[in-house]
């Protein structure tokens, strides 16, 4: 369980990533921002192992394009 | 019966055999749409006079013998996130006011070498940020939802006012919409057609697909469409696409999945769909049961992917100008800021073993039947579908959750209608196929219409 951002830490994030937010952006933000960190947090129960990011599987570029 | 309502296979015979010309073709689509578009909302843009001119340029053409193929003279839509130069692209949203391309996309391009006739661009979600397109209505119901992000592209085909369509399709934003309003829907394997001159969503995750109203007519547009580009870093070298008839299903590995396809979906359409699935096995089909590997992390891998590669195309304009982003979209390009860079790299780390998890399953059969989405079209402005474990899913990421796991593996996906709903609403069957087996996907896709019936009617639209 990821803990929940306040609004004036989605404030300071926003801030930091270079996309200032006006005041009464910091809520709605930090509800959504809450949401999606919640559902993508779910990932780090996976073991990715050795896994590299961007791999294709063998087979993919030669493919049989007739199916 | 007007011109229009032709399937591509029907009129491009019929252009071939100069018994309907691309004039009186181009004339009645224009009809239908000064008759329908006024409820339904399919175009954001429409060239009358340049599509007429392109029609009569293509009559000269086939009459001096210059036949270009299947598509010349073939009136189509484009989602208005491909750019055609000379048209703004305005991606259903204020920001792209005073817009206009300078240049065609790869795939305007093409269609227009091919002698296919523009006649508009086709609304979309806001930057195909949605699975709604609420400048549209659905062509079987104009009270209920067209889907998206490509509703305009899939209201178009299905109400007669474009014989194809262009969609994108990021999480279903091609299948989605097809489903929803009875008509086929190609996401081909990521690579397959380039993007260049597409207004991106998730660079990743982002297809350009075919919509038409008969999978023989997907299988005819294709070819025009798929081809290595090296502007599209994405796109593969040496691809293309071969048709392959077929008459039966006899020898052929269907996969039938028992987990995440068949979970929270209406009734109705888990009913549809399996007597989809079981008139394939009566075609001679060998059904084989499948478990889709890593279904609980479908989710968490689409927004880990999209969402931060969304924020990053969208970063200067959300600085100088955020207010002129529609809200729910704006808000998540904000959030999307606050995503760590490590969650973003775990999900293209979980995208790589997913995609060999389902290369493996590919050993197994030769193509997955499955819902295309998991609930007909809902009325507009409802946010939420509740399910009768007490469950309650938003509407998009119900849209979205059968649609995710084709654009983060890459393999194609189809949609052909299967039936209605006791709404008279449509229901769509999603066949998946290994990477680049777009040929035995679009052929078991045509003997799956041609059992089910009814495969190329438009929709009952009140003109």
């Amino acid at each position: 369980m990821t803990p929940s951002l306040t609004a004036q830490e989605a404030a300071r994030w926003a801030d930091r990533a270079g996309l200032p937010l006006a005041r009464e952006r910091h809520a709605v933000v930090a509800a959504t921002a809450d949401h999606i960190r919640a559902v993508v947090s779910t990932l780090r129960e996976l073991d990715l192992g050795e896994t590299a990011p961007g791999v294709l599987p063998a087979g993919w570029e030669s493919a049989d394009v007739a199916g | 019966m007007s011109p229009a309502e032709l399937t591509v296979a029907e009129a491009s015979a019929a252009v071939a055999r100069r018994e309907v010309s691309p004039v009186e073709l181009t004339d009645a689509v224009l009809a239908r749409l000064d008759a329908v578009d006024g409820t339904l909302h399919a175009y954001a843009t429409v060239i009358a006079g340049t599509a007429r001119a392109s029609a009569a340029e293509a009559e000269r053409e086939i009459a001096a013998g210059r036949y270009r193929g299947p598509l010349h003279g073939i009136p189509f839509g484009l989602k208005d996130l491909i750019d055609v130069a000379g048209l703004p692209t305005g991606a259903g949203s204020q920001v792209r006011q005073g817009h206009l391309a300078d240049a065609d996309s790869a795939v305007a391009a093409r269609l227009s070498e091919a002698g296919a006739i523009l006649v508009g661009k086709t609304h979309t979600h806001e930057f195909a940020y949605g699975l709604t397109t609420p400048q549209t209505r659905n062509a079987w119901d104009p009270g209920r939802i067209a889907g998206g992000s490509s509703g305009g592209s899939a209201v178009a085909v299905a109400a007669g006012t474009a014989l194809f369509a262009l969609g994108t399709d990021t999480g279903g934003s091609v299948r989605v919409p097809a489903a929803l309003n009875g008509v086929v829907g190609l996401k081909p394997t990521y690579g397959l057609i380039s993007r260049h001159g597409v207004v991106p969503l998730s660079w990743s995750l982002d297809h350009v697909g075919p919509i038409t109203r008969t999978v023989a007519d997907a299988a005819l547009v294709l070819p025009a469409l798929a081809g290595h580009d090296p502007r599209d870093p994405a796109s593969l070298p040496g691809a293309a696409f071969r048709p392959e008839p077929r008459e039966d299903l006899r020898g052929l590995r269907v996969g039938v999945p028992v987990n995440h396809y068949f979970e929270h979906v209406d009734p109705q359409v888990e009913a549809a769909v399996r007597a989809a699935i079981g008139r394939m096995e009566q075609l001679g089909a060998r059904l084989v049961e499948v478990e889709i590997p890593y279904s609980g992390f479908v989710q968490a891998t689409q927004w880990g992917l999209m969402v931060p590669e969304a924020t990053a195309y969208h970063e200067r304009t959300l600085r100088s100008s955020p207010e002129l982003y529609a809200p729910d979209v704006r808000v998540l390009l904000e959030a999307g800021a606050l995503i760590p860079a490590a969650d973003h790299v775990r999900a293209r780390r979980a995208r790589s073993l997913m995609r060999q998890a389902w290369t493996e399953l590919f050993e197994r059969v030769d193509l997955i039947a499955a819902p295309a989405t998991p609930m007909t079209a809902v009325p507009a402005g409802q946010e939420s579908a509740p399910w009768p474990d007490g469950t309650v899913e938003a509407v998009s990421d119900a849209y979205v959750r059968l649609s995710a796991p084709a654009n983060i593996t890459g393999v194609p996906a189809l949609t052909l209608p299967a039936g209605h709903d006791e709404a008279g609403l449509p229901i769509g069957l999603q066949l998946l196929g290994r990477a680049l087996s777009e040929s035995l996907l679009l052929s078991v896709g045509q003997v799956c219409e041609q059992a089910l019936g009814r495969a190329g009617t438009v929709a009952p639209v009140a003109a």
